[in-house]
């Protein structure tokens, strides 16, 4: 398990309340689930009922999109920043 | 609480809430409330004379209903509706939300896409999806109509018999309860599809927008793709009373609450999607569809605006205050049954939804 630091940007900082989460995980799925439990209000915008990722939603592990590493399932060292980013869409 | 009535307008950017006392002569503008969110729908509780539903569905962590429990000074972010784990659907929005019947004071119902009922029975804080409608077993026939989804976003609800509701789909049809929810049969008869090969199926019809009567039992009415409808819940099919409108098309349709045989529509031309070259108008029947008459004192002479399914409203005054809001953000009312219109609001972003609170 390292410590690493959640970092929320637009809509996402407004949902949480804050724009910086520190939370101890050994995966990104797991920064997220903790974050979640941190800000409760943050759960349902970022995962659906099924529990996949929402759409227009972009999470990165440094400065790495996690759909060209290994997803949620990418591992986390200690340090380590999970950056949650609205995505650009609508032009 | 004071006598008035508010005009709640959901916009693709945020609502607006318009306020007015008892007279409908001045009106005052609140907004936006969830700036940049397209709402698609606000709707009042009468029950309670307090409650507001919201169905916000921002783009960026998804949609959320929001209530407020004072006439919108405030709101709280209720639970989101939810498929079952491991269903084929995945909850993307809200299209409508309505109160449940006088009779069942905590229900709420509310429509979603894609195509889905759900019950709320603590006055909208959770949501159970209705799986004997949203699983029925025609429901792999419904298509997605124009908006590029299937949607529930019609839901009547009797006001003679709480167990009696009808909801309408596009492009799915209407569908019938009787026994509050448990089973669901297709309720088309009489209705037309002109865009399939089978032009009467039984399911599959664009309804546009369907309303029942809000104080009289039994009453429902629909503004349907091509056509528009009246049917009794005691009648075997829905009588077409398209003639001796302008245009065979339009989204906004809503029922006198003082006369079932009153109700009104907005024309638009099919191809283009707006008003007729003679400009946005909005259409009166009183005598159940046989006649049909333009009601436009007041509008903007030739003014090709388009309203949405959602678009319009009546309140429950005498005479009945009529309001429309089109997509260029124009909000229209008029005081007196539709004598004359006036504008209370203007450059609001696109308005999705027009609907009232009437406050006795």
């Amino acid at each position: 398990m390292s410590q690493v630091t959640v970092l929320l940007r637009g809509a996402y900082r407004d949902f949480a309340g804050r724009s910086r989460v520190p939370v101890e995980a050994a995966t990104v799925g797991e920064a997220l689930d903790r974050l979640a439990e941190a800000c409760p209000a943050v759960r349902e915008r970022l995962r659906d009922e099924h529990g996949r990722l929402r759409e227009h939603l972009n999470v990165f592990a440094n400065e790495e999109d996690i759909r060209r590493l290994d997803g949620e399932r990418t591992a986390l060292r200690e340090g380590d920043v999970v950056h949650i980013i609205p995505a650009v869409s609508g032009g | 609480m004071k006598k008035g009535v508010v005009v709640m307008v959901g916009t693709r950017k945020g609502a607006y809430l318009l306020r007015s006392n008892g007279e409908r002569d001045k009106w005052s503008e609140e907004g936006p409330l969830f700036p940049g969110e397209p709402v698609y729908h606000l709707s009042f509780d009468p029950r309670d004379g307090e409650s507001l539903f919201a169905a916000c569905n921002q783009t960026w962590g998804g949609p959320k209903v929001q209530v407020s429990r004072d006439l919108g000074k405030t709101w709280t972010v209720a639970s989101n509706p939810a498929f079952p784990k491991g269903h084929r659907n995945t909850f993307r929005r809200t299209w409508h939300i309505e109160p449940g019947h006088g009779k069942t004071p905590n229900v709420m119902w509310a429509g979603v896409a894609p195509a889905g009922l759900f019950k709320s029975s603590d006055r909208g804080m959770t949501w159970e999806p209705v799986l004997s409608l949203i699983d029925h077993p025609t429901s792999d026939q419904w298509q997605p109509g124009g908006a590029g989804e299937t949607a529930l976003h019609s839901i009547g609800v009797d006001a003679g018999d709480p167990n009696r509701i009808v909801i309408a789909i596009s492009a799915g049809g209407a569908y019938i309860t009787t026994d509050g929810g448990a089973s669901w049969r297709p309720w088309n008869e009489g209705t037309r599809a002109e865009f399939q090969p089978n032009p009467e199926p039984e399911v599959g019809q664009c309804v546009h927008h369907l309303v029942s009567h809000p104080a009289k039992g039994g009453v429902f009415f629909q503004r349907n793709h091509n056509r528009v409808y009246f049917r009794n819940a005691d009648e075997q099919r829905w009588i077409d009373r398209q003639e001796g409108l302008p245009t065979n098309f339009g989204f906004a349709g809503a029922i006198d609450p003082h006369d079932p045989d009153t109700a009104y529509v907005i024309p638009l031309d099919e191809r283009v999607r707006l008003a007729p070259k003679d400009g946005i108008a909005v259409w009166r029947t009183t005598d159940r569809g046989k006649t049909w008459k333009r009601l436009d004192k007041g509008l903007p002479e030739g003014a090709q605006a388009e309203v949405m399914r959602e678009g319009m409203a009546t309140d429950r005054r005498d005479p009945v205050g009529i309001y429309f809001g089109t997509v260029n953000g124009e909000v229209w009312a008029s005081a007196d049954g539709g004598k004359r219109f006036e504008r209370i609001a203007a450059y609001l972003p696109p308005i999705l939804s027009v609907s009232t609170a009437t406050l006795e």
